[in-house]
């Protein structure tokens, strides 16, 4: 069979070189004219993206308020603070999202590197898997399927990664004397400066905290993380380092912060002794 | 041409203009490699989906030449990478304009490479004997998101800087290699100065040097295998001749028409 499947490929091929030789006609002029129509088009599109980009930035341009395209460029790198939700270039967006959907720690590395590896896998094995020469789409059920399974789910995860909504820094800094009063930190000063740094260090993109932040990367609740009674000492070693002292953790470094931040947001963590009833 | 005879004037200009060319085709045989790749013949239903390719081509070639210019203003240094991005973007003649093109032209380019894959796939044209291709071309698709991955690092502001901490961490949660990965994207055990030029470095030379290689693989393989016809196409090449109406015994139906085909596939 397998015999016979390469003859009748070679026949088909051979006959494809003899039917173009017969009745094609050269790339130049034809097929390059159309390319270069469409390459024009390409040119023209992103200068005009550049054009939009700039010219709706409101004010002058040292600002970085957003235009229609967003924002020319934000605040400078800063490792301490964190007050908005780190976001990918939006094509990259069905990755960014593919990770909220696992949300228990064991499956975490399914949406990070699983499914993405396993899409890779499946791209470059295609022409070893589908090996019919059939290629009108009416006859290829499956590919046409799958084809449209892919395009739709990749649309929705970037819809929903374009319109994912977490709360800002600012946000919650409003709920820290909330928290304060419920953890009972209200009545010292390095807990809560600890608190402001926790809200708005981003450490509620992932973890969960007295009813806020969201569930992501397998982060888990920190709302009694006091009561583990694991000491400052750990904390400050763990928000250093979070892989050296939970290997495999996805969590980044946190050192950036400096020896007296650490500190606060230590206390503040080893303060947190739940929510009182 | 029997006899030596005097040339004409215009023959005489002919050849001065041709003699470069006649030198540089007979120590390289390039003239004969271009009019090769001009003048092969494609199908002759090849349709403008068929044109997603070359356009994707072009976003690249836009990207490198922007890129080039960022180069020459961008300092690939923590101190200094905002600021330089600040003066491209309000004081470089037409920075603002090369910036904003290589922002953009980014995305234009990875839509591109996923239609130019979604057109190749609908076609049917990753098939025998193109598989190869179909490879080179996946492979391409990962370069092009790397290429989106370190250059969005690089205005080394808070998007920037805290997108890119997820995403090595990502990275660090894959088995056995991970940890591996993301300490040689980041330098160190967590993002520092060092990453920045790291990812520059990989955005600059890296990755686009593998790119320019590919690219020229998947060009050659183009013009050595040749281009499909639609399929849905009633002349598609590799059909053999032609059927009149008369001999259409086994006409099937095609996406859109009975399609007259000799010969099955």
């Amino acid at each position: 069979m397998a015999t016979d499947r390469l003859v009748e490929r070679r026949r088909v091929f051979q006959q494809y070189k003899e039917d173009v030789k017969e009745r094609g006609k050269p790339f130049f002029p034809y097929a390059m004219w159309h390319d270069t129509i469409m390459s024009l088009v390409v040119v023209v599109t992103i200068i005009a993206l550049a054009i939009v980009w700039k010219y709706t930035t409101p004010g002058n341009h040292h600002t970085t308020a957003p235009g229609w395209l967003g924002k020319l460029y934000d605040a400078p790198a800063d490792p301490g603070t964190i007050n908005f939700v780190p976001r990918p270039d939006w094509y990259f967006y069905f990755l960014f999202y593919l990770l909220r959907i696992f949300k228990w720690p064991e499956t975490v590395v399914l949406g990070t590197i699983g499914i993405p590896t396993i899409c890779l896998v499946l791209l470059l094995a295609m022409p070893f898997i589908d090996v019919r020469a059939e290629r009108r789409l009416l006859r290829r059920p499956v590919a046409l399927v799958a084809a449209f399974l892919v395009v739709v789910s990749m649309g929705v995860l970037t819809y929903k990664g374009a319109t994912a909504k977490e709360a800002l820094g600012s946000e919650l800094l409003a709920h820290v004397p909330k928290w304060a009063k419920t953890e009972g930190f209200a009545n010292n000063p390095k807990a809560t400066a600890g608190a402001k740094l926790f809200a708005v260090s981003g450490c509620l993109n992932c973890h969960s905290y007295n009813g806020d932040g969201g569930h992501n990367l397998g982060a888990p609740d920190l709302t009694g993380e006091g009561s583990k009674n694991r000491g400052i000492q750990f904390q400050i070693a763990h928000l250093k380092c979070p892989a050296c002292v939970h290997p495999g953790s996805p969590m980044p470094s946190f050192a950036g912060l400096g020896q007296q931040r650490l500190e606060e947001l230590a206390t503040f963590l080893e303060s947190s002794k739940g929510k009182k009833k | 041409m029997a006899t030596r005879t005097r040339l004409t004037r215009s023959q005489q200009l002919q050849q001065t203009i041709l003699y470069p060319l006649d030198w540089l085709e007979e120590r390289s045989g390039i003239v004969g490699g271009v009019k090769y790749f001009l003048f092969r013949k494609v199908p002759g239903d090849i349709n403008w989906f068929q044109t997603l390719g070359s356009a994707t081509l072009t976003a690249f070639l836009v990207q490198a030449l922007t890129g080039s210019i960022l180069a020459m203003y961008y300092k690939p240094d923590a101190k200094d990478a905002y600021s330089s991005i600040q003066n491209i973007t309000n004081h470089v003649f037409a920075g603002w304009l090369v910036r904003g093109m290589h922002r953009w032209g980014a995305s234009v380019f990875i839509i591109l490479m996923f239609m130019h894959m979604g057109r190749v796939f609908l076609f049917g044209a990753y098939k025998y004997p193109r598989e190869l291709n179909w490879i080179i071309g996946v492979l391409l698709l990962a370069m092009g998101l790397g290429e989106g991955f370190t250059g969005y690092l690089l205005p080394w502001d808070q998007t920037a800087y805290w997108a890119t901490v997820v995403g090595i961490n990502i990275n660090g949660t894959a088995p056995f290699l991970g940890p591996f990965i993301a300490q040689f994207l980041q330098g160190g055990t967590y993002i520092n100065a060092d990453t920045l030029s790291r990812f520059y470095a990989i955005h600059m030379l890296m990755i686009p040097g593998a790119i320019f290689a590919l690219i020229g693989l998947h060009l050659y393989l183009v013009v050595r295998l040749g281009v499909t016809s639609p399929p849905w196409s009633k002349e598609a090449a590799g059909t053999g001749p032609l059927a009149g109406p008369a001999q259409n015994g086994r006409a099937r139906v095609g996406m859109t028409r009975p399609a007259p085909r000799r010969t099955g596939r």
